[in-house]
């Protein structure tokens, strides 16, 4: 068995039944909506047509929500229905980063994540859902591909169908019979007022998202959008739910991490590799390390909407998902910091088995967001392969910059002043290294290449540039040519913070739908 | 526990099974993936929110009795379990937190918002004493019912007969007029009932795929009839939804429709594409000929001839000029609708017809191509609508009322289709009359009709509106300025009769107050629907009939006796068994459907809320006269007219005696006597009639355009959706569509500013760039602008609070306090992300009646400038002394009646009268 709908376009009259039905069955919130109707506009009068397009779940074959749940709170049944739990669900909101159509948000008034399920209790007995009962004039086709009688199986056997983003190879079983490229490719259509309601507030300010994406495409030698030259018009859309879905305290709990896996892989080897180097700093260090690690844990914590169910990824995990291998990861690491700290406090110098389990533990904290952020599919920006040496380059900079400012207040750590010098040079070398290939080479999508045209030259240019390049980077480069250790580590330590910020940012800033 | 399957695996099926209806389980969608089962009774009902009367099932949770959600009902013959999004959303209207609950009685000046609650039982005794007097003084004319909403099948006939009063007004004049006139000087028949599903070519000048009677049931058969090969064509200014799905969208000037259909008609003629048959059979060719050409024995040949000379001028080239669409395209479609022959379906309901001066033509140039092609009543094609609707018979038959009212009917319009409800300020305050007693019910005219503030003006003056009650579900701009108001039920808390015609059958619908029903069910018994109502929410049917039992307790007036129960002499009839009678009597094959199930015809309608009477209904003007119908009857020599008593039954085309059309003629009248008799001789063929937003007439460089202020969204409905969220979340603003190339030329942008000014005033609103729409026109929604005036009124979900400032020139109206979130028990309206209801248009426009048919000609010669300085958004500013001046210049053109009588007998009158009424006095 295997459900799917087809949208026949030949027969959709733009009406939001189907909208409203869905509100109605599952008593939708304002403000949110699990399947809605996206219009477009495109020719030049009199050539001017208008088309519809319902959006919602696409129950992809190859779901990428369900393996970045980590508390199985997504699932795909037997049937094809990708389903969800909402008495399980921490709302992560890492589904609604992995969904490449904005098919999730977050219910407001259970504060967990919600989409079509394809009606599933109503499945389960045999009843339609109710858009399909709805639709006036049955364009919207349920039923199980898998039935070569079906209506769903009959329909695609003769009409070819069109999907949203083939390219994501999530396998979606939402198929468009008439489907119209420019309403299905989110980029292709330019913005502008609605011909019925307000522009949708939630998310990034759609006037500014706007003007970048005007300047942007401006800037370029050719449109990133080639088809936005059929001078398509969004003129009826809802709320994109996925915009800043992951706030500030996602992208500032990538530099708490950073310095709390930092710090011990930069400590560990040198402790190990310099035997003349007093293990004494240890303590320093591992508090350090414990200090940012229970910093990132509250950022965490306070990222999701029900942290009252916090534990569950530790309790109820699920393995797919980088989620829980790096909470399970970090706790790994903070339990191996305890054990450095006493060991280091009732016996003195750890043992080297230890002292290389906690650097490499240290790392995986630090890397393993590198894998969560490929997880999330739905973010062309993040999908990028350097983004694991992104992530070791920012721990091992960051490790030397927070051990360097900690030397004001810890003088014991001033032994390694030397050696942080050079680490952190090298570190903002490499990161230099790793930021050039990334943006020198082109993004293989046009959503990727949009964003990171945001953090080049658009929005964020002003960040990128002087705050990541040069106050980030160059300066703190020459600071430490003239022994400037501390201010360049401070400078460097903000430096990484803004990339991590925008970096968030512009994945989320492209709309999916 | 776990519920059983409806189908094997793998299949899925719509809905319950009707005899699971009474006990009906399904899991909590809330708690799934938890199994957790919830206990309905399933109710049928009637939607509201349009005129369609679309299907409703109701959940109603047996172990809370509220009511969880509304989804279709599959057994409804026209709406076949679909709906379009104001079905689904008629959950928010009940569940409303700003709705009325209980009667409220005005404590400070009208329209103050001080509101006190009273009893229904005072209610009722002020209203009845008040009613009493004013019938034993004579003063009929002083009651008047106005409703907006109407269909109700033939309820309020009954009470405003049995009261003898000629006192229903409708909103016909702001909509229909236009077309009905058209069709009726045809056939008789008023409206069209296009048979989609069969058709080969479908022309709409409407947007049946959004809107309009009946948007569902036409929009899933238009689509149907599209997919088996049928082309669409639609006429509109603006591209809308249905134009964008069509295979042709024909943007029209408005107003240049007729030139058109009838260069259309030309082409059909002259490329002899017309069903020649069918028009020498059944049009009234010889009496054109005879009468215009005085030609007694002319050959359809030499008419044929004479109809192309008459219509030479209208070469697809001089449509192309007053149009806008070019000679080829319109000589394509023309050919296309030629080879339809006999499936051609069209509609035109509002549009054209209501926008422009004489917009009546365009109905009768396009009923002219569905007679060319020989369309009437065939399958495919385009059915009198009166064959496809259900008329009940009534437990008790009121004689009709022997009064005339004037100010409903006045002599300026004796072709008025139908009441002159937009002219009804005017009158009251020239003194033409007073009305002592006046009941708005869905009806909101200061807000929908054109220049509410005379609206405001007679309604806020007692001297002119003794007293005005407001029966309505929802708050309403009219409802502010009543007396009382009356909380009545929505869709699934009151019971009526339904019919309509949809397509080509014949049905009927039963609403029922689910909450009352699922009573029932349970064995609860309720005696009045507002037991089970929300608060105190009555229903009409039982407000009148109460209300009529007190006007006369003992009888005396001859009033009571209509309202006696059929079953149980002397005593009240209730609603049951009103219902009960109507099932048992007047619906053909109900009793012997309802038998077969064992149950009586009234449980019948009750579990299923529908019945199909009839599902193929063609050619019942070919239908012959029985012999018992023959008996008695003379042929009319020359017309082949069969009369009975002097009145015409018949008609005897080639030697057959045939039913025949509602016509003097019992023909299709493409020639109208009528139209000669009451004084416009040059309008006795369907022609065009230039437009008030002629182009001619607009000065496009001078900042001037046609604004097209009527067109609906998919969404709302006019002005009963404000208290619907979901509805209000899609569709909250209406800017100004105008095309780029003139936004350009202007030097304007997407969201600026406009200032929009009319014959009486301006308004102020956003204007919208796109190639949607024609150069040289602009159009804006008429569903959008709500407003309150006070804080304990209205709905915020769609309503904006506004100010007035009154000064000399003329009054003001501004944005207050724009809708924004706030507390309630709903958690939803914390949520209310939009902060616009739009711009209210209708208040600053003129009244512009049709002097032929009435109807509100809706188009308006607007400038439209770049706001200036002092212009805040929703701005409307209205000179009242512009607007009579505008006013008597449309009287003007009039040409009332002069003889004694009022209106031609055979012209359809609602709530006719008696004959006699329709004479006038000698003076």
């Amino acid at each position: 068995m295997n459900y799917a709908f087809i949208i026949d376009n030949r027969k959709c009259i733009g009406c939001h039944a189907c909208t409203v039905a869905c509100k109605a069955e599952h008593d939708t919130p304002i403000g949110v909506n699990r399947t809605w109707v996206k219009y477009i506009e495109k020719g030049s009068f009199p050539s001017t047509h208008r088309a519809f397009s319902v959006m919602r779940c696409n129950h992809c074959a190859d779901a990428p929500c369900v393996p970045i749940c980590p508390v199985t709170a997504l699932f795909t049944r037997d049937n094809g229905i990708v389903d969800f739990d909402s008495q399980r669900c921490i709302g992560c909101k890492a589904c609604m980063q992995a969904c490449p159509y904005d098919a999730i948000h977050i219910d407001p008034n259970s504060k967990t994540a919600a989409k079509c399920n394809y009606c599933a209790h109503r499945v389960e007995v045999g009843l339609e859902p109710p858009c399909v009962n709805v639709c006036p004039t049955h364009a919207i086709i349920s039923g199980d591909r898998d039935n070569p009688q079906s209506e769903i199986a009959q329909l695609q056997a003769l009409h070819p169908v069109q999907v949203r983003k083939p390219e994501k190879g999530t396998n979606p079983k939402l198929y468009y019979i008439h489907g119209d490229e420019a309403s299905l490719s989110p980029g292709a259509t330019s913005g502008g007022e609605y011909m019925w309601s307000d522009l949708p507030p939630i998310g990034v300010d759609p006037g500014a998202w706007r003007a970048a994406l005007e300047r942007q495409t401006k800037e370029l030698d050719q449109p990133a959008y080639q088809m936005k030259q059929e001078g398509a018009r969004k003129v009826y859309a809802t709320a994109e739910p996925h915009r800043g879905s992951w706030a500030r305290s996602v992208s500032s709990h990538l530099i708490t991490k950073s310095i709390a896996a930092g710090v011990m892989l930069v400590l560990a080897p040198l402790i190990l590799l310099l035997p003349r180097l007093g293990s004494e700093i240890l303590v320093p260090g591992a508090f350090l390390s414990l200090a940012f690690l229970g910093i990132t844990l509250s950022l965490l914590l306070y990222k999701l909407e029900r942290p009252d169910r916090f534990m569950w990824v530790l309790t109820r995990p699920q393995w797919k998902s980088w989620l829980t291998r790096g909470a399970y990861t970090m706790n790994v690491y903070s339990m191996l910091l305890v054990a450095v700290l006493l060991t280091q406090l009732i016996r003195g110098r750890p043992p080297t088995w230890l002292l290389s389990a906690t650097a490499l533990a240290a790392a995986f904290s630090a890397l393993y967001s590198a894998f969560l952020f490929n997880q999330a599919k739905g973010r062309d920006l993040w999908q990028t392969p350097v983004l694991p040496l992104h992530r070791l380059t920012h721990a091992v900079v960051a490790g030397a910059a927070a051990l360097a400012v900690a030397s004001l207040f810890a003088g014991s750590i001033r032994v390694l002043d030397p050696w942080l010098t050079r680490i952190l040079a090298g570190g903002l070398a490499l990161n230099l290294l790793a930021l050039g290939a990334e943006f020198n080479s082109r993004h293989p999508t046009e959503d990727g290449e949009v964003a990171a045209l945001l953090l080049l030259t658009g929005r964020f240019r002003f960040h990128f540039w002087f705050g990541v390049f040069i106050c980030g980077n160059l300066l703190p480069v020459t600071m430490l040519a003239q022994g400037l250790l501390v201010p360049a580590a401070v400078l460097a330590l903000i430096g990484l913070a803004i990339f991590d910020e925008i970096f968030v940012r512009a994945g989320q800033a492209i709309p999916l739908a | 526990m776990k519920i059983d399957r409806l189908v094997p695996p793998g299949e899925l099926t719509g809905f319950p099974p009707t005899d699971q209806w009474d006990d009906w389980v399904e899991y909590d969608p809330k708690l799934w993936p938890e199994k957790v089962p919830r206990r309905y009774t399933i109710v049928p009902t009637s939607c509201f929110n349009c005129e369609a009367a679309c299907g409703l099932l109701a959940y109603v949770d047996k172990d809370t009795m509220e009511v969880r959600k509304f989804e279709g009902n599959p057994v409804h013959p026209a709406s076949r379990g679909k709906n379009c999004a104001k079905g689904p959303a008629t959950i928010n209207q009940i569940n409303d937190p700003e709705r009325i609950l209980y009667p409220l009685k005005r404590a400070g000046r009208r329209g103050e918002g001080k509101w006190e609650q009273v009893s229904w039982d005072d209610v009722l005794n002020d209203i009845a004493s008040r009613l009493r007097r004013a019938l034993k003084e004579g003063r009929h004319n002083e009651i008047m019912y106005h409703v907006g909403r109407p269909g109700h099948e033939r309820y309020m006939e009954r009470i405003l007969r049995a009261w003898g009063v000629d006192g229903h007004n409708s909103h016909t004049t702001i909509c229909s007029a236009g077309a009905r006139l058209g069709y009726a000087l045809w056939s008789g028949y008023d409206r069209p009932s296009p048979d989609h599903t069969h058709a080969r070519f479908i022309l709409l000048l409407s947007a049946h795929l959004e809107s309009g009677h009946y948007f569902n049931p036409h929009a899933q058969r238009i689509i149907e009839g599209k997919l088996k090969g049928a082309k669409l064509a639609v006429m509109d200014p603006r591209l809308s939804n249905t134009a964008s799905v069509a295979d042709y969208w024909l943007p029209t000037w408005p107003g240049s429709e007729a030139a058109i259909l009838l260069a259309m008609a030309r082409v059909l003629l002259v490329e002899n594409l017309y069903d020649a048959d069918f028009v020498r059979r059944w049009t009234n060719w010889e009496a054109y000929m005879k009468a215009e050409r005085g030609e007694e024995n002319s050959s359809f040949e030499t008419f044929i001839e004479t109809l192309k000379e008459h219509y030479a001028d209208f070469t697809p080239r001089f449509a192309e000029e007053e149009s806008g669409i070019p000679a080829d395209r319109i000589l394509e479609i023309a050919r296309a609708i030629g080879e339809a022959r006999g499936k051609f379906a069209s509609h035109l309901w509002r549009g054209p017809a209501s926008g422009n001066l004489g917009g009546w033509q365009v109905a009768r140039a396009l009923q002219l191509l569905t007679v060319l092609t020989g369309s009437v009543g065939t399958k495919g094609g385009t059915l009198p609508h009166g064959w496809n609707k259900f008329k009940p018979k009534l437990p008790s038959e009121p004689p009709p009322q022997k009064q005339w009212n004037e100010l409903l009917y006045p002599p300026e319009y004796p072709l008025g289709h139908y009441e002159m409800s937009i002219l009804l300020p005017y009158f009251l305050q020239e003194g033409r009359g007073k009305l002592d007693l006046y009941f708005t019910r869905v009806y909101n005219p200061i807000w929908t009709n054109p220049d509410g503030h005379a609206w405001m003006d007679v309604l806020s003056d007692e001297s002119k509106v003794g007293l005005h009650v407001a029966l309505t579900p929802t708050w309403s701009e009219t409802a502010y300025y009543a007396d009382y108001v009356l909380p009545m039920g929505l869709a699934g808390e009151r019971h009526d009769i339904q019919s309509q015609e949809t397509h080509a059958g014949v049905w009927v619908s039963f609403r029922q107050p689910v909450l009352r029903a699922a009573m029932d069910r349970l064995g609860k018994k309720v005696e009045f629907t507002y037991e089970a109502n929300p608060g105190e929410v009555w229903e009409e049917d039982e407000f009148w009939n109460e209300l009529s039992w007190r006007v006369d307790p003992d009888g005396s007036m001859g009033i009571r006796k209509h309202f006696e129960s059929p079953y149980r002499p002397g005593e009240k009839m209730t609603v049951d068994e009103y219902y009960r009678h109507i099932f048992e009597n007047s619906v053909p094959g109900l009793p012997e459907k309802a038998e077969q199930e064992g149950l009586s015809p009234l449980d019948y309608m009750k579990k299923y809320g529908a019945f199909e009477i009839e599902n193929s209904v063609y050619e019942l003007h070919e239908s012959e006269l029985s012999p018992a119908e023959l008996e008695g009857t003379q042929i009319e020599a020359g017309t082949g007219r069969i009369l009975k008593d002097g009145n015409p039954v018949g008609v005897q085309v080639d030697d057959k005696s045939h039913r025949g059309f509602n016509t003097p003629s019992k023909k299709l009248e493409i020639y109208s006597e009528t139209m000669k008799e009451w004084g416009w001789p040059e309008y006795v063929l369907p022609g065009y009639i230039r437009s008030q937003v002629h182009r001619d007439a607009i000065h496009r460089d001078q900042g001037e355009f046609a604004l097209v202020p009527t067109f609906r969204l998919p969404t709302l409905i006019h002005t009963r959706s404000a208290n619907a969220k979901w509805l209000n979340e899609i569709s909250h603003r209406n800017p100004i569509w105008m095309n780029v190339q003139d936004a350009a030329r202007a030097g304007f942008k997407s969201g600026d500013l406009l200032r929009v000014s009319t014959a009486i005033g301006y308004l102020v609103n956003r204007v919208w760039v796109t190639d949607a729409i024609a150069p040289g026109v602009i159009a804006c929604s008429h569903h959008l602008g709500r407003w309150r005036l006070n804080k304990n009124e209205g709905s915020r979900w769609g309503a904006v609070r506004v100010e007035f400032d009154r000064t000399k020139e003329g009054v003001l109206m501004r944005y207050a306090e724009p809708p924004a979130p706030f507390k309630s028990a709903d958690p939803d309206t914390s949520r209310i992300w939009w902060s616009d209801s739009g711009v209210h248009q209708n208040l600053a426009f003129p009244v512009q009646a049709d002097p032929v048919s009435g109807n509100n000609c809706w188009h308006q010669k607007v400038k439209v400038e770049k706001a200036w300085n002092v212009d805040r958004y929703g701005d409307v500013f209205v000179s009242p002394a512009r607007s009579r001046e505008v006013i008597r210049e449309w009287l003007a053109k009039t040409r009332p009646s002069t003889g004694n009588l009022r209106r031609p007998l055979w012209l359809d009158r609602p709530f006719r009268p008696a004959p006699e009424a329709f004479f006038r006095e000698d003076e």
